[in-house]
């Protein structure tokens, strides 16, 4: 048996509120606030407040999916990425670096943004890299 | 922001414009609750009776879209009553001469007229607002989505440097990022023109830097915006997007026009935590992780650095994102190796002066805020202390333009979007949430009784509702939220896509859309014909 | 930091008279709630005190219920102050948690905190450490009651303005544990106004409060819009104690007038 809480930062709005996740034997079971955090002390609102509900949500994809036939079916890791970097690599070459843009994510950590950009710039070789900040 | 969350307490003024501060950053209210308790005066400057008015000390309901006027307007009383801040203006500023000749123009009466606000509150709020000896400006997308966004945010610079209210604690001009990490995404580079730290891709040795750091020829040439991205996949000039997490389909004005703009793609992967209508779209979809399950920082609004702690495993065959990206990058032929999310930051901080000094175990307790230039450094509270980062603070000489469409006999009513208190941006992660979606669980068109009566229109009915670009339909809720001849839609619903109807026009500069204006007409739907 | 608690726990660990230690641990630079199963832990063990005493105070009897959910044969150690007693007392009295799996763990609070908290009985009679504090003359109170009543409901009207309906001081709260929440129910409260039904929303819940609130206070250290709850909950636990001599908490055998429900 293990139960501990682990501290996070909220993943909606740009206060920042630390909060606290609840774990039982490996399950997220709820949520409370940081009492420490100097952004919040103590306080959330109500979306932070339920972050353990989309989390655990049923909905969640869990697997990757490719097209075919016109309907997105369930696939391996290597098909889906293969078949991703081949794409990505014919368009580049057919047509250009330019040719393909992305959009990075303000849910997304730094790191992961960082890495998008790096990807992007240096792998792809466009600056076309944006995300919905103006959004 | 340039000023720090807890600063706001001790603010003495504190004028919120375009902020629906209380239902999309809860957790600055708070601080605007308990200044208001000390005794500061609070202003409110929008086109709607948010809840945070009834904190407020005066509501200044402007008419959608005339910000400029308004603040304009505020400035001239300042300058005519000498209540500008002298000292400051003449050592820290340029251009007031310039400046002055515009708003001079602005007289109470017309500006009066423009924004709809009574002259005697354009003087009130002048006057507490100049007179405070820490007066604090907080800002939303009420400010910046709109054609003339970005005369909208130098209009507040200029208002906080007129009466020198910035530069030091409790002041400044204070946008408050509306997602968690949009901060982050900006530090990080996610924007067409500059990498990680604003530093921009035009810059030879900035580039050659990044070249060399990362073992690649980079390309010197500005990308495109989100809103570019859209039609020039129509046009055929982007063949291929990759996705992260996002939803533009609900997200970004002119949806009918995104969606083409999607399906007219030779290739779309899309990696997110749940299907999306985006995804929906996609050639390829790959399973990411939720911020529970992996480890990495998000930096807030006030520019504070913070972990992110994985605390659980990912669903299934779900993968953490940071992993996806590099075996992409593995994939595509340009090799990452990066053994954990710590030793990406230690590449942040190499390459990025303002990141410098940022290292997880820094982290721990409080984070730290950036600038933070060195790991002796102990973080910035507040920008632009004895100095601005361009020298000396510009005055911008703005003049008022309408917004880029207006209500006509046609489409007789204004309407502008936002949030609801229990949703978040398109909802893919609050309407996966069951208490949430218990509170509210569908679009409502917010409109004025008086409106809805001579409409023929009562509480709960469906109406139709109809811009140049699309129609939508919606039950309707009758309040006095909003003012006679304004609607309010939120964003979130996918059932009810108010970005059908949003303007895509935008401003020439951030090329953000006009999300908070535009012309639409509202029909009543006869019972049993909801679609 | 306390010898003694780190001692005992330890003995009952090593003993393997419980089976894990709910408490407070010292982590990343922050204070939050942990189960300790493993004596090693305890040298990071925390009991509340960051910045100020009691600032980090979380509601371990909530989290306990679920411990007990998910291991019902199972004996647990918890940390208790004066009113974690007390609320572990009611919780046995209303079927949360069963007295024999409880082995409470007591602190005394310090004068400043019980200041703060205007605190009847700062201690928990299972005292094992820290100061056996003095009842604290509330203020508070005495000032809405010295208002008149068009006055106070000016007053709580004005703070009600303020709420945001984030629930806060329900889900923090360790002695709301029902399936059903009232504050829910669409009939009784309008779902998606911002501030929720004022006075209605307030007022349901301080009623249902009743022989419930045992005055800890961690719903208004919740509550992100500063309202004074823990003055409205005394408020209605002095008209208890008044109308009804109930005072939530304090005697083992006698249940509250609002717990009329038998369970065999
Ligand atoms: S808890 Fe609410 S206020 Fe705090 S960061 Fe999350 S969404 Fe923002
Ligand atoms: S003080 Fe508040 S949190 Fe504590 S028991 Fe009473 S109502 Fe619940
Ligand atoms: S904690 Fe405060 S703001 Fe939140 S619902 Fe309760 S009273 Fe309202």
């Amino acid at each position: 048996m293990e139960f501990k809480t682990v501290l996070t930062t909220c993943p909606y709005c740009g206060c920042g509120c630390g909060l606290l996740l609840e774990i039982l034997d490996g399950r997220l079971i709820g949520t409370l606030p940081s009492k420490t955090s100097p952004v919040n002390q103590g306080r959330l609102c109500v979306k932070g407040w339920s972050v353990h509900e989309f989390v655990t949500s049923p909905n969640r994809l869990i697997r990757p999916l490719v097209r075919k036939a016109d309907r997105l079916v369930e696939s391996s890791w290597d098909e889906a990425l293969d078949l991703s970097a081949r794409r990505l690599k014919e368009i580049k070459e057919r047509h250009g670096p330019d040719s393909i843009a992305v959009l990075t994510s303000a849910k997304c950590t730094n790191e992961e943004n960082y890495l998008l950009q790096k990807l992007t710039r240096a792998a792809i070789g466009t600056n076309n890299i944006d995300h919905c900040a103006r959004l | 922001m340039t000023n720090s969350i807890e600063e706001i307490e001790s603010a003495d003024c504190i004028l919120i414009f375009g902020s629906n501060t209380s239902i999309a950053h809860p957790l600055i209210a708070t601080r605007v609750f308990r200044a208001k308790a000390r005794g500061a005066k609070v202003i409110v400057a929008d086109p709607r009776k948010i809840p945070i008015v009834l904190q407020s000390d005066l509501h200044l309901q402007h008419r959608l879209g005339t910000d400029v006027a308004l603040i304009n307007g505020l400035m001239h009383i300042i300058l005519k009553n000498g209540w500008e801040r002298k000292a400051f203006i003449s050592e820290r500023t340029e251009n007031l001469e310039e400046f002055r000749k515009v708003v001079e123009k602005y007289s109470p009466d017309r500006v009066s007229e423009i924004t709809g606000v009574p002259v005697k509150d354009l003087e009130t709020a002048a006057q507490y607002y100049a007179k405070a000896e820490r007066g604090s400006i907080l800002y939303t997308m009420g400010i910046t989505q709109h054609t003339t966004g970005v005369d909208n945010v130098k209009s507040l610079a200029n208002l906080s440097m007129l009466t020198g209210n910035i530069g030091r604690e409790s002041t400044g001009v204070n946008p408050l990022r509306g997602q968690n990490n949009v901060q982050g995404a900006c530090d990080m580079g996610g924007l067409p023109n500059v990498y990680s730290g604003y530093q921009p891709v035009t810059d030879q040795a900035v580039r050659q830097k990044f070249e060399e750091a990362w073992r690649a020829e980079l390309s010197a040439r500005v990308g495109l915006t989100a809103t570019e991205m859209f039609p020039a996949a129509l046009e055929g000039r982007v063949k291929a997007m990759v996705i992260l997490g996002e939803n533009p389909v609900l997200s970004d004005a002119d949806s009918h026009h995104v969606e083409k703009a999607l399906e007219a793609l030779d290739f779309l992967l899309v990696i997110d935590i749940f299907n999306t209508p985006t995804s929906d779209l996609a050639h390829v979809v790959l399973a990411g992780a939720s911020f529970a399950e992996k480890e990495g920082t998000f930096t807030n609004t006030e520019r504070r650095v913070q972990m992110v702690r994985k605390a659980i495993e990912p669903p299934g065959d779900a993968r953490v994102d940071w992993r996806i990206i590099q075996e992409l990058s593995n994939r595509l032929g340009y090799s990452m190796d990066y053994d954990s999310p710590r030793a990406v930051m230690e590449e942040i901080a190499r390459v990025t002066p303002s990141y410098a000094g940022i290292r997880y175990d820094r982290l721990q307790g409080d984070g730290l805020q950036w600038p933070c230039p060195s790991t002796d450094h102990p973080g910035t509270k507040f920008l632009h202390q004895g100095k601005f980062t361009r020298g000396k603070g510009l005055f911008s000489a703005i003049e008022y333009k309408p917004p880029a469409e207006v209500a006509d006999e046609a489409y007789p009513f204004q309407l502008t979007t936002g949030r609801i208190h229990v949703h978040y941006h398109t909802g893919t992660m609050t309407r996966n949430s069951p208490s949430l979606e218990r509170e509210v669980n569908e679009c409502l068109l917010e409109i004025n009784p008086e409106d809805a009566r001579e409409l023929g229109i009562g509480e709960g009915d469906r109406v139709l509702v109809s811009s140049r670009r699309g129609s939508v339909s919606t039950r309707v809720k009758l309040t006095e939220t909003e003012k006679r001849g304004t609607v309010f839609m939120p964003f979130h619903f996918f059932e009810s896509r108010a970005n059908i109807l949003t303007n895509p026009m935008f401003d020439p500069v951030a090329k953000i859309p006009e999300f908070k204006v535009c012309a639409v007409k509202i029909e009543k739907m006869e019972t049993g014909s909801a679609r | 930091m306390s010898k003694k608690i780190k001692e005992t726990v330890r003995t009952l660990l090593v003993e393997g008279k419980i089976r894990g230690f709910l408490g407070l641990i010292e982590r990343d630079g922050h204070v939050m709630p942990h189960l300790f199963g493993d004596p090693q832990e305890l040298e990071h063990l925390s009991l509340g005190d960051h910045g100020r005493a009691g600032d980090a105070r979380y509601p371990l009897n909530q989290i306990l219920i679920q411990l007990m959910r998910a291991y019902p044969e199972e004996t647990f150690a918890v940390l208790v102050r004066g009113c974690d007693e007390r609320g572990l007392r009611e919780l046995f009295k209303w079927q949360q948690l069963r007295e024999e799996k409880v082995i409470p763990i007591g602190l005394g609070c310090p004068e400043e905190l019980a200041r703060a908290c205007e605190c009847e009985k700062p201690f928990p009679d299972n005292l094992l450490d820290g100061p056996k504090g003095e009842k604290v003359e509330g203020q508070k109170v005495a000032r809405v009651n010295a208002m008149d009543i068009d006055a106070r409901l000016r007053f709580w009207k004005a703070e009600f303005d303020r709420c945001i309906k984030c629930l806060g001081c329900r889900n923090i709260c360790p002695m709301c544990f029902c399936k059903e929440c009232t504050l829910e129910e669409a009939n009784l409260i309008d779902s998606g106004e911002i501030p929720p039904a004022n006075p209605t929303f307030h007022l349901v819940r301080a009623i249902h409060m009743v022989g419930r609130c045992i005055d800890c206070g961690l719903c208004e250290e919740a509550c992100p819009a500063d309202i004074p709850l823990r003055t409205l909950y005394k408020k209605v636990a002095e008209i208890v104690s008044e109308e009804f001599g109930y005072k939530t908490g304090y005697t083992v055998d006698e249940k509250s007038p609002f717990n009329i429900i038998e369970v065999k």
